[in-house]
């Protein structure tokens, strides 16, 4: 078929179109991936290539499926009924369990609070400042930045400190790592049933789909005010972002497997783990590395207590925003700031060990993981509330095996724990 | 009063007394102020059964159906009814502008004329302490702090369930709650104050836009102290000068004197001359001394003026009838003579000097007087104002009843005076 000028510069204009139109909703799904590339993130990752290998790859791989599918649901259900995850646990679920909801996500997140301040105090460490002043000093900044100035401007720059985390798909393509066995990693599950491999699984699942990026995601859909017609493009960006944290997240480990565990470093401390970028940035990885989790934890410890006083004030009906005072909005203003506090005064607690604690979040999330799934799949698959956008069938079975792998690992390690199997 | 909260899940019984089900919901049709009671939704073992209310009859603990549930004639919902617990229950109510207020934790429901109708809608608290059956140990324990928990009702009849734009969307998707601002305009100025200390800010100054100015003026007095700087702080700077020359100038003073000065200094300067001089009088004085609390409008008397002038005086003024309790003879330097009653003017010849008829002997206070003094002088004395003086005794002017009324009532009388013993 011979096509005219105009038909091809028709086909041109609506293509134009559609990816204007797709520029316009983008963003939610890929800033959440980003923000899923926190403290917990890199070290969980980093933890999990130095100890075995590109072993747990395959979980990595159903993980990010995970996400990919529970991402779009949640996305969904923001452009469907134009309401946030809590408000509709609210509405559909009732008070009794909503405050269950709630106080999964409120443990979850404090976890991941207190999880980028161990990032902030490991990364500075590196650059030689003690945790006794980085903590609070970084404490008082976030607090200060959210009562009396916009955040917002400082979000953006914490961004480009985030871009140092580039470093990671270049080491893992210079180091040349063994492709056959990456390969093999991704494809063969296996899994030691001692606890300390089940930890590591566990933090991988659990850092991976953290229950926080389900409410961040449908809120952002919600705040950006994306309908039904908008969706079509936003579930592309949506797509993007969950990929995007799984790439992050494979590229990691496979720069620690290739680098790390030959050399069988047990990951204790942020220098341990900035060896992964020995190949690409050599004297300067530690710097590289300390620059990158800095930026992404003060990001992360700068978002994360905000969106969980929104989501929980949301729920109950409380007052929130961060134009109010803490007259006007006792609870939301007190809710964040008893996050940042407690987020602090955990890694302050002597003796903690840094490294450990970040992973020990990232359990927390994998086992309140399960309840939050439930709840979404719950919402997901109801016409009452969706109506022709209620999950399809391969969206639900895909969500349930996430909810269910997750469950599995949950009570293999609690099972392991508590019974020293 | 019942809660929808208290009777949902209630077993239901027939009346021989054997179990049929619980109740689930409650369905009204969104008509008049209060709607009433109409069907009852109940979970049978043999699945969802619709009844009309009136074949139920409540009882302590359970609910009765008047015959068998097989004799009962099942009832079908009309489609704009609506089922509190689905359509209502823990939904957002919104204002005009979509933005967010509260919650609906609970619904109230009361016998009105020998129905059951949904009356309100529980925002507060308690309400969602209700729910999760912790409402008594709560209580309880305000109780041993000394607290009460605060209620937060909104009356059904300025609520209004939003219907559904797209006839297609799920209705537990579309039904949202509106208080729409017409209607809080035909509210007592008191009861706008009320609604509007239970509101969002943006919302208070959406609020405080649309009022006419006089209605604004008299809400705004009512609001509780700490508010009213802060609705004033975030109205437009011409709006919130016009809304203070409505006020009373006491008011008015006592609320600029919570602003930031800078801010106190540029709504001074909006406001027309004549109120902006009267109140900037008023800030000079301490906010808890007689000068700080009195107001500046007052009836003056012109000592050389006859009786029939001061009657032309007043017919002219038009004054307001707090104003006229008392009415205050001057000097030609403004020095406070001797104070006679409406009374006294009307009665006395017309030609009488008015000095001939006042009494000199007036209590006066001067301008630094502590206002706890004040009230306990107005109590003593069972006066309705008191005048107040400058070093030269001249009047500045009064201090009603009104203005010390909550130093003077027990404890609890009216919450606002709570809340001015307590600072």
């Amino acid at each position: 078929m011979i096509r005219t000028a105009s038909a091809v510069r028709r086909r041109a204009r609506v293509r134009r179109a559609s990816i204007l139109a797709f520029l316009a909703v983008m963003g939610p799904g890929i800033i959440t991936g980003f923000a899923g590339n926190d403290a917990g993130g890199v070290t969980t990752y980093t933890a999990v290539g130095a100890h075995y290998g590109f072993a747990l790859l395959w979980l990595l791989l159903l993980s990010t499926a995970g996400l990919l599918v529970i991402q779009e649901m949640c996305a969904r259900m923001g452009a469907v009924t134009g309401k946030g995850l809590s408000d509709l646990i609210r509405e559909r679920f009732g008070v009794r369990w909503t405050i269950v909801a709630m106080i999964a996500l409120l443990i979850a997140n404090g976890s991941n609070v207190a999880a980028e301040f161990a990032g902030v105090a490991a990364s500075l460490e590196l650059l030689g400042v003690e945790r006794i002043v980085s903590v609070p000093a970084a404490a008082l900044v976030i607090w200060a930045l959210i009562v009396f100035f916009s955040y917002r401007v400082v979000e953006r720059a914490l961004f480009v400190l985030v871009l140092a985390f580039v470093a990671y798909p270049i080491s893992a393509v210079i180091v040349h790592p063994d492709w056959d066995s990456v390969m093999r990693g991704l494809a063969i599950p296996t899994l030691s049933t001692q606890q300390a491999a089940l930890i590591a699984a566990l933090a991988l699942v659990g850092t991976t789909i953290t229950p926080y990026m389900q409410f961040y995601i449908q809120a952002s859909i919600v705040d950006k005010g994306i309908d039904r017609e908008q969706y079509r493009f936003a579930r592309v960006d949506v797509y993007l972002g969950a990929i995007l944290t799984g790439l992050n997240g494979f590229f990691i480990i496979v720069a620690a497997g290739a680098v790390l565990f030959p050399a069988h470093v047990i990951v204790g401390s942020a220098s341990d783990a900035a060896q992964a970028l020995g190949p690409l940035a050599g004297e300067q990885a530690k710097l590289l590395f300390g620059v990158g989790l800095l930026g992404a934890s003060l990001l992360a410890a700068l978002v994360m207590p905000l969106s969980t006083s929104y989501a929980i004030c949301e729920a109950f009906g409380w007052e929130s925003g961060i134009s109010r005072n803490f007259r006007e909005a006792p609870v939301f203003m007190g809710l964040f700031t008893f996050l940042i506090a407690i987020g602090a005064l955990v890694v302050l607690s002597p003796n903690v060990p840094l490294i450990p604690l970040i992973l020990v979040s990232q359990n927390v999330n994998g086992l309140l993981l399960p309840i939050v799934l439930i709840f979404i799949l719950l919402l997901a698959g109801d016409r009452t509330v969706m109506g022709d956008q209620a999950n399809g069938r391969v969206s639900q079975v895909v969500g349930i095996g996430t909810a269910l792998m997750a469950s599995a690992l949950s009570i293999g390690l609690v099972a392991v724990t508590v019974f020293g199997l | 009063m019942p809660y929808l909260s208290e009777i949902q899940n209630r077993r239901v019984i027939e009346p021989n007394g054997n179990v049929v089900g619980r109740l689930t919901d409650v369905a009204v049709v969104p008509q008049g102020q209060f709607p009433a009671a109409q069907w009852a939704i109940l979970a049978t073992p043999g699945g969802e059964k619709v009844v009309r209310w009136a074949d139920l009859a409540q009882e302590i603990g359970h609910l009765r159906l008047r015959s068998r549930l097989e004799a009962t004639p099942p009832a079908q919902l009309p489609p704009d009814a609506l089922r509190l617990a689905r359509d209502l229950l823990d939904k957002q109510i919104v204002d005009t502008h979509g933005a967010k207020v509260v919650r609906v934790n609970d619904l109230q429901l009361s016998e009105v004329d020998g129905q059951l109708r949904l009356v309100g809608a529980d925002v507060g608290l308690r309400g969602l302490l209700r729910r999760v059956g912790a409402e008594g140990v709560a209580e309880r324990i305000a109780g041993v702090a000394g607290r009460r928990l605060p209620r937060g009702i909104i009356p059904w009849h300025l609520v209004e369930p939003l219907q559904a734009k797209e006839p297609e969307a799920p209705k537990t998707a579309a039904v949202r709650l509106t208080i729409p601002h017409q209607k809080l305009a035909l509210l007592h100025p008191a009861d706008i104050a009320d609604v509007v200390e239970e509101m969002t800010a943006d919302e208070r100054v959406a609020v405080f836009q649309q009022l006419d100015l006089e209605t604004a003026a008299d809400a705004l007095q009512e609001v509780e102290p700490e508010m009213q700087a802060a609705i004033v702080s975030d109205l437009p700077e011409e709006r919130a000068a016009d809304i203070l020359e409505e006020m009373d100038p006491d008011e008015a003073a006592d609320l600029l004197q919570d602003l930031p000065e800078d801010r106190r200094e540029e709504l001074v300067d909006l406001m027309e001359k004549e109120e902006a001089s009267d109140v900037e009088e008023l800030l000079t004085y301490p906010e808890d001394s007689a000068g700080g609390i009195m107001t500046t409008d007052f009836v003056a008397l012109p000592g050389e003026q006859t009786a029939a002038q001061s009657i032309d005086q007043l017919r002219e003024k038009k004054p307001d009838p707090e104003l006229t309790y008392y009415l205050y003879v001057v000097d030609a330097q403004g020095k406070l003579e001797g104070v006679l009653s409406l009374r006294d003017l009307v009665v006395a010849p017309p030609e009488t000097k008015v000095t001939a008829i006042m009494d000199p002997r007036v209590l006066k206070i001067p301008a630094e007087t502590p206002k706890e003094e004040v009230a306990s002088l107005i109590a003593k004395y069972d006066l309705l104002a008191l005048p107040v003086i400058d070093a030269r005794g001249r009047l500045l002017g009064t201090v009603t009843v009104d203005d010390v009324v909550e130093l003077i009532l027990p404890r609890g009388w009216k919450k606002r005076s709570l809340r001015s013993i307590a600072r």
